[in-house]
């Protein structure tokens, strides 16, 4: 609970924007992920002013303080792990600027990134990262995730996007890093260290962003395998020949026959995977990436390559790809959804892994992955009140991350670290290489308010 | 019935489809929340309180959320029963109180409808400009029909003499609405069904649907209506059931059964209930199965404000019929404009706008302003709420006139020309 003094302090700064009933704390004790920790306090600023004296008086007081944007991560950044202030940025939601001459916006923490889509789009252009939460979640959660998405593949993540940004450090002290230019090497490149630091070094309040013209044409293909060990080696082997698509999804047997059992997309059930690839750019390297993709799949069992023709039928076949996730909380109470990623090369070992590690706890699971960045998503479906079953879970991730450092891959190609992995931060980072972020954690919020309990 | 065979897997898509969460920008106005507020509260880390009660009840219970669940959960039924649930250890408010106890028998309702009539009547007009009913003026709400509009018309009515040979009988829901305030969309409503050859009966001793007292705790009421409404419709013969009101269509279509279901009511009464259920079509998919029949005029003499026409997509008909857009859609002789935000909610929400006018209004507010740019002149929209929170939130310069879109169909409609007789495209597998 909150000292009383912090609380009337927090209340003269933000009326009733500040809350500590129950029933309202119940709504911030968690997100996606399945781990929750109810706050002390829920507050929401309006200003970098504010979140500046919040900042000051938790440092002070000592209080925790988690950030929050719409609560869609899925490793559990955003709980409060420790109790304390949730700092809930909904509210601060607006897009102060849009540049498409000199290719910046300029949005506060809140903007929601399918908001900013729909705001850029009439002007040709668009911001790269699509987190599948993009319709809901905001871009200072995307930012302090470093979020992903299908079309990074070819575009990347968020931090390759992120020119500048307005931060309050704990001690309330505001700062900003970047600039509004494309090309800026001036000091340390604090944006990319602020990307994915999952609110542990201070409070972005204000982002400036890199966007990019649309490309002239999208085009996509469905492509069936018969098994899923040739699914994974085509992967590796049309982004071994040079070509770049935007996207690469692999969904495996499990996830085809759940979505045809939740909502009969028409996917091929007796396929062992398939991919769903998609091109971008001038109509002719479109056509002719196109051509090239369709002739390296044909070499690896292919069962039937479907080409959308328009964009209804590229919305449907993109519609059993959104499915999947969804289609997988029906199956079991408690999904757990993992984004090990490895070197694109590895793959179809890294399949092979996973499938061997499931099976041999006997756990319902399925495979879904943006294949062509190697970011895999193995879902486990199970129910946490089954405590055997459970530890099962716990064990087949272990080893699946384990695989994953073996294949010299990492834990988290998109999501993050958050609760959810940060015991398995020692497979991929060693003793120093975590102490140099302890070291840079503590220089800047040494009285570790920023989101403890967490990765660092 | 609604599915519900999946677990809140706490992704929070519905966030996306919240009209309130848009609104507010607060997790505890999100359906995930409520869904997690129920859960809580049914593991005993949360009482019964009246704060509980708010979050739950500050829904306009579109049924979106359920819509788009990406794992089916039926938020719109767990949401109605908590209501009901905190509604029995709260209260709720006294008009509300109120308003259930009238819909819950017909007579009431009348005799209600009757003094309010005799109320607007006599009500001064900068009196009534002066009181408000949530944050509307009461003289920016409808006038009530000089009649009930099922008193205005026979029980059964043949088919229009031009319509050629008889094609069947279909059952119309007039719903409260077009009985007691909207009785043109009612007109309207036979004149396109009778023209189109069909016979219609509207069964006298049907009552509200009964959504309104399944919001609001009435749910003994609610049933007694439910099981009434049931017995008056249940009808092998007919073709189709016809409702006007998309609110009212998705109580047939999904509570009806689901209440006989719920409160044991018999496997008879369960069946009869499916069937109404299945016949259930909401006015405008029944126009556009026949579409291809009618014949529209694009200079009419009827009064029809000129210039474009644009629709508003009522929530309860997203996520229980089709948008009537695809009929304004495919009329040549309908200048359709469509505004940016027409398939989002408005608001209305049933009492919503009443119990939460500040965020209705802001969901409303957005939407005329989009209705503002397109420069349509007429507004359609099927629900009768819908009609009245956005039309009372129109300025007077607007000069946009708002209507069922049956009823600017009806004035639109030169003839009906039949190359065949044959059944009712729509009605086959309802």
């Amino acid at each position: 609970m909150l000292e009383h003094a912090v609380k009337s302090e927090l209340i003269a700064l933000l009326g009733d924007r500040f809350s500590d009933e129950p029933e309202i704390l119940t709504c911030y004790a968690y997100d996606s992920f399945l781990e929750e920790s109810m706050p002390d306090a829920v507050i929401f600023p309006k200003t970098t002013d504010e979140v500046a004296k919040i900042m000051a008086l938790a440092n002070r007081a000592k209080v925790p303080v988690t950030a929050r944007g719409a609560g869609t991560s899925v490793c559990g950044a955003p709980i409060a792990a420790e109790h304390g202030i949730v700092l809930c940025f909904s509210k601060m939601d607006k897009i102060m600027e849009v540049n498409t001459a000199d290719r910046y916006v300029v949005v506060q923490p809140g903007v929601i990134n399918g908001d900013l889509q729909k705001v850029l789009a009439p002007s040709g252009f668009f911001f790269p990262p699509d987190p599948g939460s993009m319709n809901f979640s905001t871009i200072g959660g995307n930012v302090a995730l470093n979020a992903g998405g299908p079309r990074c593949l070819k575009y990347g993540v968020t931090k390759d996007y992120v020119l500048g940004m307005q931060v309050v450090l704990a001690s309330g002290k505001v700062v900003r890093f970047g600039s509004k230019n494309i090309k800026d090497v001036t000091g340390y490149n604090f944006t990319s260290l602020f990307c994915g630091s999952e609110g542990t070094l201070g409070m972005v309040t204000e982002v400036t962003l890199k966007v990019i013209a649309r490309p002239e044409t999208t085009q996509t293909l469905l492509v069936t395998f018969a098994d899923l060990d040739s699914t994974a080696r085509a992967v590796s082997d049309i982004i071994g020949s040079g070509i770049l698509p935007v996207s690469m999804e692999l969904l495996d047997k499990m996830t085809i026959n759940a979505i045809e059992d939740a909502v009969q997309m028409g996917l091929p059930r007796e396929a062992g995977g398939t991919l769903l690839i998609e091109v971008d750019g001038s109509r002719e390297a479109c056509d002719r990436e196109r051509s090239q993709i369709v002739h390296k799949v044909k070499e690896h069992n292919v069962m039937a390559v479907e080409e959308a023709e328009d964009e209804a039928d590229r919305n449907r076949l993109w519609a059993a790809r959104r499915a999947a996730y969804g289609v997988f909380a029906k199956i079991a109470p408690d999904i757990l959804s993992e984004d090990v990623t490895v070197p694109v090369s590895k793959v179809p070992e890294m399949i092979r892994r996973i499938y061997q590690i499931t099976e041999k706890y006997n756990l319902k699971a399925g495979v879904l992955a943006h294949a062509g960045d190697g970011n895999m998503h193995p879902l486990i479906c199970a129910d946490r009140k089954n405590k055997e079953e459970w530890k099962l879970v716990k064990k087949a991730f272990r080893e699946i991350f384990v695989a994953g450092a073996e294949l010299e891959g990492t834990l988290s190609g998109e999501h993050g670290i958050g609760l959810a992995k940060a015991e398995f931060l020692p497979l991929v980072m060693d003793q120093e290489s975590r102490d140099f972020m302890a070291c840079i954690k503590k220089a800047v919020d040494p009285n570790n308010i920023l989101n403890p309990g967490k990765f660092v | 019935m609604r599915e519900s065979s999946g677990n809140c897997g706490k992704c929070g898509i519905c966030l996306s489809v919240c009209p309130v969460y848009k609104v507010l920008k607060e997790e505890q106005a999100s359906p995930r929340a409520r869904v997690q507020l129920i859960r809580a509260y049914g593991e005993k880390r949360l009482a019964s309180t009246p704060l509980l009660k708010e979050l739950i009840a500050k829904c306009l219970m579109c049924g979106s959320c359920a819509a788009n669940c990406p794992s089916g959960v039926d938020h719109y039924s767990s949401f109605m029963e908590m209501r009901s649930r905190l509604i029995d250890d709260h209260g709720d408010r006294l008009e509300i109180r109120g308003l259930v106890y009238l819909l819950a028998r017909e007579r009431r309702l009348r005799m209600a409808m009757g003094m309010a009539r005799m109320g607007q009547g006599v009500l001064p007009d900068r009196v009534a400009a002066r009181f408000k009913l949530g944050n509307i003026a009461v003289d920016r709400f409808p006038r009530l029909n000089s009649r009930q509009f099922r008193k205005t018309v026979p029980e059964e009515i043949a088919p229009a003499k031009e319509a050629g040979q008889e094609r069947g009988t279909v059952l119309y829901f007039t719903g409260c609405a077009s009985n007691y305030i909207y009785g043109e969309t009612g007109e309207a409503v036979v004149g396109l069904l009778t023209r189109l050859g069909y016979r219609v009966i509207i069964p006298r001793e049907q009552s509200c649907c009964s959504v309104p007292m399944l919001y609001h705790g009435g749910v003994d009421e609610a049933l007694t209506n439910i099981e009434q409404n049931i017995k008056s419709f249940h009808r092998p013969d007919i073709k189709a059931i016809i409702v006007d009101c998309p609110t009212c269509g998705s109580a047939l279509k999904h509570e009806f059964a689901a209440m006989m279901e719920r409160f044991d009511r018999g496997e008879l009464m369960r069946q009869k209930a499916l069937d109404i259920a299945e016949k259930t079509l909401d006015i405008m998919s029944f126009v556009y199965s026949h579409l291809s029949e009618m014949r529209f005029s694009r200079d009419s003499s009827t009064p029809i404000p000129e210039g474009p026409v644009s629709y508003h997509l009522p929530c309860h008909l997203k996520n229980s019929f089709v948008s009537a857009e695809r009929v304004l859609n495919n009329i040549a002789e309908v200048d359709y404009v469509a505004a940016e935000d027409t398939s989002e909610c408005c608001g209305g929400g049933g009492t919503f706008f009443y119990e939460y006018p500040e965020v209705a209004g802001k969901i409303a507010g957005s939407k005329i302003d989009n209705i503002r740019r397109t420069g349509a002149k007429t507004w359609l929209t099927d629900c009768p709420v819908c009609r009245i929170n956005l039309s009372a939130r129109l300025d007077s310069a607007d000069d946009i006139t708002m209507m069922h879109p049956a009823k600017y169909l009806q004035q639109k409609l030169v003839d009906v020309i039949r190359e065949e007789d044959g059944d009712c495209d729509s009605c086959n597998g309802l």
